[in-house]
């Protein structure tokens, strides 16, 4: 039954290979922003009641400049399908229509894609990036001991929540894309997805800092185990109680947008203006 | 003469094209709008949790926010078809056309379009401005303000020159789009006093990408009264001359090396 989507996986994978050189400009950007959050973060400490040893809402200076550089590494590897610019693309060239006549579903070729691209990410450039991320920080002192077996539960528990994380912000991309269906604002639902996303996951500041009322109501929605959820449970803050809470929390969330999504898209799909053929 | 007629009939085109598509420019809108307001949100959050940052308060920090968006605003209005050329226009052959025609090419790149999404960025720029200053105790001079208005205007300068001499080299490596977007994200560094970097990115950000020059300066001038402003004036008008001046090299020697991709 998955087997036709193998294909689409496939394709996912070598698409992302062919794109070396963008990727590694993408990493000088963001070797940039970290490097500048960083500074800011310093600059944060050190200007605290408590000096550098302070303990800002549970985060020593340490500890936030690990969650910087792990969930912007995070970020990089998870985050990197064109779900939303494929749907437009095909909506602007009509080529929709030829995944309408075809016996897979439209949202199966895209998550598959994602998938595909999540895999090659992961092996090519996370492996490296979160082993050098994490031999760094622990060197540098700024993460505590990996004893062990201890990590490596925390560390299975990572991977299954950045798999949750990478589907979660696919099926978000899906329905912003087919959003494209009734509006061509391609550009603005991106940025305006981009910027949800990286403010109430966590990215941009954890979410301990947001004033409690909104923390709470936060921290039931989507968001935050697209990014802090996962980096939290790999830097151990987070006990397996926590981080087994947080999967189920992704799990249930992914059911339910998949399940929005389906009810949007055959809502949609009714409405298609196609842009040319 | 002739080419101020030419660049409004342009523009005129470039905006009743825009107008077909007014939800895209609703939606965008609206996100740029909230994406500040996500920033803004995390800058309160943050300095709710500490007294001042690096002896900067709340609505000093949100000054230099709001100064850091008048100068990437007036770039973004005229000079948003370079991102294109940059990324896509030479590596697909869309140039072509512009070299047939008797006028300067970069003239054309830049009546290409008129991004009226920057006075967005203009406006709320100037709101959050006035909306610290109302909270600040400053002494107001007329050299501070000076400063700040030539900080604005010639920064922009600077930064289409950037944008003007980085997009050129696509026409000898196809594509400098990536190239660009890291030049110019470094604008985001000017979002913060420069007190919270390191000597070395202070440096830089003065003399190398002057992104600080125009920006961190002439505020700290205002809040601080910390350099004069006579002198930070003629530093910023020489520094985008300069800039200005390279843009244009970079871009002529670029040029005569076109060659079609044809497709």
């Amino acid at each position: 039954m998955l087997k036709k989507y193998k294909p689409f996986l496939r394709a996912g994978a070598i698409d992302t290979m062919a794109y070396r050189f963008n990727i590694l400009m993408w990493a000088l950007i963001t070797v940039f922003e970290v490097a500048c959050l960083v500074f800011l973060w310093l600059a944060v400490y050190r200007s605290s009641a408590g000096g550098m040893d302070a303990e800002i809402h549970g985060f020593t200076y340490r500890e936030m400049i690990s969650y910087v550089v792990l969930t912007t590494v995070f970020g990089f590897i998870t985050f990197n399908n064109d779900t939303l610019w494929n749907i437009n693309n095909d909506i602007r060239k009509g080529t929709v229509g030829n995944y309408l006549i075809k016996p897979i579903s439209y949202r199966g070729k895209f998550a598959a894609t994602s998938l595909g691209s999540l895999l090659t990410m992961t092996v090519m450039f996370g492996v490296p990036f979160y082993t050098a991320a994490l031999v760094t920080l622990r060197a540098l002192g700024f993460l505590p001991d990996l004893n062990f077996p201890g990590f490596f539960a925390h560390l299975v528990l990572f991977l299954i929540s950045g798999l949750c994380a990478s589907l979660l912000n696919d099926v978000i991309a899906y329905i912003f894309g087919v959003l494209c269906f009734y509006t061509t604002a391609a550009w603005g639902l991106n940025s305006l997805k981009t910027t949800v996303i990286s403010f109430l996951s966590g990215t941009l500041l954890p979410l301990a800092f947001f004033p409690a009322g909104l923390r709470e109501l936060v921290s039931w929605m989507p968001f935050a185990g697209m990014s802090q959820n996962p980096v939290l449970i790999l830097m151990m803050k987070y006990d397996l109680a926590e981080s087994l809470r947080c999967v189920a929390l992704s799990t249930a969330w992914i059911v339910v947008l998949e399940l929005f999504a389906k009810l949007l898209f055959s809502h949609a799909v009714r409405k298609v203006t196609v842009q040319g053929g | 003469m002739r080419y101020v007629h030419l660049y409004f009939t342009c523009i005129k085109r470039s905006m009743i094209s825009r107008l077909e598509y007014k939800k895209d420019t609703v939606v965008a809108l609206f996100s740029f709008f909230f994406s500040n307001f996500c920033s803004l949100a995390a800058i309160y959050f943050i300095l709710q949790a500490i007294p001042a940052l690096a002896g900067y308060s709340l609505y000093e920090v949100g000054f230099f926010y709001g100064f850091s968006m008048l100068p990437i605003a007036l770039d973004h209005l005229f000079s948003d078809e370079f991102w294109l050329v940059a990324y896509r226009r030479v590596k697909e052959g869309d140039m072509d056309m512009l070299f047939l025609r008797p006028v300067p090419v970069m003239f054309q790149v830049f009546a290409e379009t008129f991004q009226p999404e920057g006075f967005g960025e203009l406006i709320l720029g100037v709101a959050l401005i006035a909306v610290c200053s109302a909270n600040l105790t400053v002494k107001v001079t007329f050299g501070a303000v000076a400063v700040l208005c030539v900080g604005a205007v010639f920064g922009a300068v600077i930064i289409t020159s950037l944008k003007v001499a980085m997009a050129a080299l696509a026409f000898i490596f196809k594509r400098s789009g990536p190239l660009l977007q890291v030049i110019y994200n470094f604008s985001s560094y000017a979002k913060y006093p420069l007190a919270i970097y390191p000597a070395l990115v202070r440096a830089l950000l003065i003399f190398v990408l002057p992104f600080g020059l125009f920006i961190s300066l002439p505020v700290d001038t205002l809040l601080h009264g910390a350099h004069n402003p006579w002198l930070l004036c003629g530093a910023i008008i020489g520094c985008a001359a300069v800039f200005f001046a390279l843009a244009v090299w970079v871009w002529t020697a670029c040029e005569r090396r076109y060659e079609s991709t044809g497709s």
